[in-house]
Formats: C-alpha cells, structure tokens, sequence
C-alpha cells in the first residue's frame, strides 16, 4: 500500500522532475550557443557553482530572512484567524470591516516597506517582519472569514434543532468548514512571505539577508551571485509552499481521495 | 384541547392552532406557504403529510421543529411553546437532505446529538454502532460522508435523528432517496421503533402506499397556500409484511389517492 503510494508520487513528480532538467539544459545551451553576456543572463552551471563557493554566506543570509519571513506568515496568520473568528461572530463588525479589507488587500501592501523602516528601526528585523505580516495577513483574514459564514443554511438548521449554541456552531461547523478557505489562502501566502521579505530588503536594512545579497551583488555587476542567491529564495519559498501543503493534508483528511482516508478499514458489503 | 386543570389528561404531542405562514412578508417574492392550519397530534401517533410538491410540507415541519416562525397563529409541542421543545431536545428531525458533515466519520455524525447531550464517550460508542446496525451500515462507521451513496448518507441522517431517542420524530421524505427493498425494511424498522418506544412520528412522504403502511392518520394538503384538504383515518391493525397486499390496505390507498387527485386536480 505504502509502495504504491511512493510509486504513485514519484510517477506524479516525474513530468515536473522532466520538464525541469529539460529547462535547465535549454537554458544552458542557449546562453553558450548565443554567447549571452553574463550580466544579461548566466548558465545555470555558473550559477551552480557561484552557489557552492557562496554557500556559507548564502546559508547564513536564508536563515536570516527565513526567520523574517516565517515569523511574518506565522504572526500574519495568527491575526488573520483571529479577527476572522471575533467579525465573525459579531456580524456588524465583519459587514464593516470585510469591505475594507478586501479594499486594503487591493493595494501594494509591500510599497509601505519604507515607511515601515521609519517607524520600526531599519536595523532590527520588526520592520520587515511587519511588512510580511501586513502582507499575510489580508488574504488570510479574507478566506477564513468568507468559510466561517459561507456555511450550509442546512447545517445551521441541524444545529438549531439541537438547540446548540453559537459557540457550539463555530466550533463544530463554522471552524471545520473554513479550513478549505483557510488552507487555500495559506498556499497563497507561504510563498508570498518570501517574496514580501525580499521586497522589503530591497529598502535597505542589515546587509546580511537574501534581498540585500541579491541587490548588492547586482549593484556590483556579480550577477551570477546574484542568481544564485534568487535560487535559494525560490527554494525557501517552495519549502514554505510544501509546508502549506502539509497542513492541508494534515488537517483535512476528509479531503483525500476516496478511500485514502482510511486504508486500513476494511468494509462490510452493503445489504 | 390541551392540559386538563387537573393535568390527568395527556397533553398533545403537537398541537397548531390556526398557523400562517409566509416568506419575504412584503417583498415581490412573498409566498403564502401554509393557510390557516389546525392540526392536533395526539402522544404515540404516526401521522404522515402528503400532497403536491411546494404546498408546505417541510415548512410545516419547520414549523413544528422552532426552526421557522410563524407569520400567525401557535405551535405547541408537548403543551409547551415550540421553542421550549426545542430546547429542551424534545424532537429528532430528518431533514429531506441529509445534510451530514462531511469532516465527520460516519459514526461521529451519528454521535454529533450525543456529544452535545453529554454522553459519555462509551455509551455514544455502544450507541452508534446499534444505530449503524439498525440502518445496515455496520462497517461503514469509519467511512467519511463523501465516501457514500446518497441513501446511504440519508440512512446515516435516519441513525442520527434516532440516536438520541426523541420523543417526537420529525421526518421529511426519509426514504426517498431508498430502493424498494431498502425502503420497506426501514419502514418495518421505523414501525418497530416507534411501537417500542411510543415515540411520536410526523412523516412527509410522496408515496401514497408509504403513508398507508405507516401511519394512523394521513393529511393531505393542498397546495399555494397548503391547507389541510382532508384527514384520513387509517385502520390497519397490526402492520406485517401481508398488509400490503390485504384488501383494506387497497381500500386505503385509493382513498388517499383520490383526495390527492381531488386537490392537484385544483391546482
Ligand atoms: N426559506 C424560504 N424562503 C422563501 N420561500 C420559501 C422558503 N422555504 C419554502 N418556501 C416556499 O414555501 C413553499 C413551500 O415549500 P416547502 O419546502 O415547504 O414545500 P414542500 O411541500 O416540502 O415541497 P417538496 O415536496 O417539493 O419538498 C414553496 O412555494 C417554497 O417556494
Ligand atoms: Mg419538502
């Protein structure tokens, strides 16, 4: 059972795993044939290997805007559920405040980094943390809110003849029919912390983390480092991305495929 | 009608005295669904609601359950108000969808009233896995709702409504989604409940013979706005699977069908 499951998803892997070594190949072979200048566009071996001579520098500056970033998600996710539950179980204020949020959502919430850096100290890590949440926290607040109210009138009306109480409600359907809304804007915003994280660091700040490496070294006309740092960010993001999957996985197993629920179960026939 | 001074008469299970009911009061799309109903159903019967699709059969046991208001008139339930009896979880409902959650295993949707009830974690296991019995089910307590067919799901809604063995049942189209076999199983199954426990049922049904088996008494209502059309008395005796082909039983049915007749012939 394990097996074919391993099986199934190194088979599923398998186009992704093809189409990017194909890439990767084409890439190369275009930059040699085509003589592109470095600075326009190094081979991906050259980054590679900018990577590999970089790596302790490169280590150290993900752990850096890792933690921004992922503080960030985790404090931008705490808010967004927390205000999704209070608007939604006073209705007047999710009727107020919805609205406004969707409009705040609207706007480029990362071109506040500067301003940010004013307020919060360029030095310390608080303001692009703040930036990350700000960022983080308009989706997720929007998605659990719309699944806490988005529910079934019908199961509503199960509950009232059960006479439960609205905490009974939120508890037992409001709660479990947001996941999906919840699972889905946290899919969107893992990886959106790393990118607000950079963004933010493009604004200046300690010279140690990704956006700055990757602005300095450009500044410098070392553009392979700089790819090569774009790399390790691209893959801190797919790392917080297959998190996000986890969790959903994790917190839904009512979601899976048929049967995959529960393997070990073994049914009796339908009479 | 109701509570003698003395309180040595039983109260009825459920008592409408003159109700209307009306959506969207005032609007464009305001619907007269159910017109002056007076409806008395005594403790320990069987009484089944029929009559064309949209005449008010589901409102009406919204009606009964506190889940609607209505527009005039009173509901009682066991001499209380309608809410009281719904607080005080005098009534199981079947809805006509059935509505299970999906995060819940089967057998965790049937515990669902008993959690709420305080159950223990024991007695809700010893008493979903009889109720998953009773709707042939056993083995599939495990599965999630989306793993099933929809008269099974329903048959799960059934269990879950009678978990808690309520004192009065409310029951909309139970057995629709059912295959013949199925269906007249659980109807046995309902009966046998139902005389064990002296629990009170208020069934809506499409199927004329459906209504004949089970009940005491049959309402037929007419539709927009439903009113009560006629009542028919049932007196069947005794219920075995040889009722079904017993003349009186015939005798019933073409009744029923004719005052059905009558009142889709005057929509
Ligand atoms: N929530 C609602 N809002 C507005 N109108 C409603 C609502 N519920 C029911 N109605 C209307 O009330 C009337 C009766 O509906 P109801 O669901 O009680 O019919 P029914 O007899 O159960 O029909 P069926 O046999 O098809 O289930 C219909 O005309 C319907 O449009
Ligand atoms: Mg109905």
């Amino acid at each position: 059972m394990i097996a074919t499951i391993v099986a199934k998803r190194i088979r599923s892997l398998g186009p992704a795993l093809l189409v990017g070594v194909a890439g990767l190949t084409l890439w190369e072979l275009v930059v040699r044939v085509f003589r592109i200048r470095e600075f326009l566009l190094p081979t991906p071996s050259s980054i590679r290997s900018e990577l590999v001579d970089n790596w302790s520098m490169m280590r150290h500056a993900v752990w850096e805007t890792g933690r921004i970033a992922v503080s960030g998600l985790l404090f931008g996710i705490f808010a967004g559920v927390v205000l999704a539950l209070v608007t939604t179980r006073f209705r007047s204020l999710n009727e107020g405040l919805t609205p406004l949020a969707v409009a705040v959502n609207a706007t480029p919430i990362v071109a506040l980094a500067p301003i940010f850096n004013a307020w919060f100290g360029i030095t310390g890590t608080l303001s692009n943390q703040a930036v990350v949440t700000a960022v983080v926290f308009f989706p997720v607040f929007i998605n659990s809110a719309k699944g806490l109210t988005e529910v079934h009138p019908d199961e509503i009306e199960l509950m009232r003849s059960y006479a439960a109480s609205d905490w009974t409600i939120m508890r037992e359907v409001r709660i479990p029919n947001a996941l999906p809304f919840f699972a889905n804007a946290l899919r969107l915003v893992a990886p959106l912390s790393v990118i607000a994280a950079i963004i933010a660091e493009y604004f200046g700040g300690p010279q140690d983390r990704i956006g700055n490496v990757i602005t300095s070294n450009a500044g410098l006309a070392r553009y392979d480092v700089a790819w090569a740092a774009i790399a390790v960010a691209s893959a801190l993001g797919l790392a917080l991305f297959a998190g996000a999957l986890i969790v959903e996985r994790v917190s839904m197993p009512w979601r899976l495929g048929v049967g995959g629920g529960d393997s070990n179960n073994n049914p009796g026939r339908e009479t | 009608m109701s509570t003698a001074i003395g309180g040595t008469t039983r109260e009825h299970a459920v008592c409408i005295d003159s109700v209307d009911m009306a959506f969207n009061v005032g609007n464009d799309d305001e619907v007269q669904a159910l017109s002056s109903i007076d409806l008395q159903i005594e403790q320990g019967e069987f009484v089944s609601l029929i009559g064309p699709s949209g005449c008010g059969k589901s409102t009406m046991l919204r009606l009964i359950g506190d889940l609607l208001t209505p527009t005039s008139g009173s509901v009682s339930v066991f001499g209380k108000p309608a809410h009281d009896a719904r607080v005080d979880q005098d009534y199981g409902m079947v809805f006509q969808h059935p509505g299970l959650f999906d995060w819940r295993r089967v057998r965790a949707n049937i515990e669902l009233p008993l959690e709420l009830h305080d159950w223990s974690k024991a007695d809700r296991t010893d008493r979903s896995a009889e109720m998953l019995q009773l709707v042939k089910l056993d083995g599939f307590g495990e599965y999630y709702p989306r793993q099933l067919s929809g008269g099974m799901k329903q048959r799960v809604s059934i269990a879950r409504a009678l978990s808690f063995s309520p004192r009065l049942l409310l029951m909309d189209e139970p057995f629709g989604a059912l295959d013949e076999m199925t269906r007249e199983h659980m109807q046995g199954e309902l009966l046998r409940i139902w005389k064990e426990t002296g629990t009170t049922v208020v069934f809506v049904t499409h199927s004329i013979p459906e209504s004949a088996f089970l009940s005491n008494r049959v309402v037929v209502l007419s539709a927009r706005p439903g009113e009560v059309n006629s009542v028919i008395d049932v007196n069947l005796g005794e219920r075995t699977p040889d009722t079904r082909e017993d003349p009186k039983f015939f005798q019933t049915t073409t009744e029923i069908r004719e005052a059905l007749r009558a009142v889709e012939g005057a929509v």
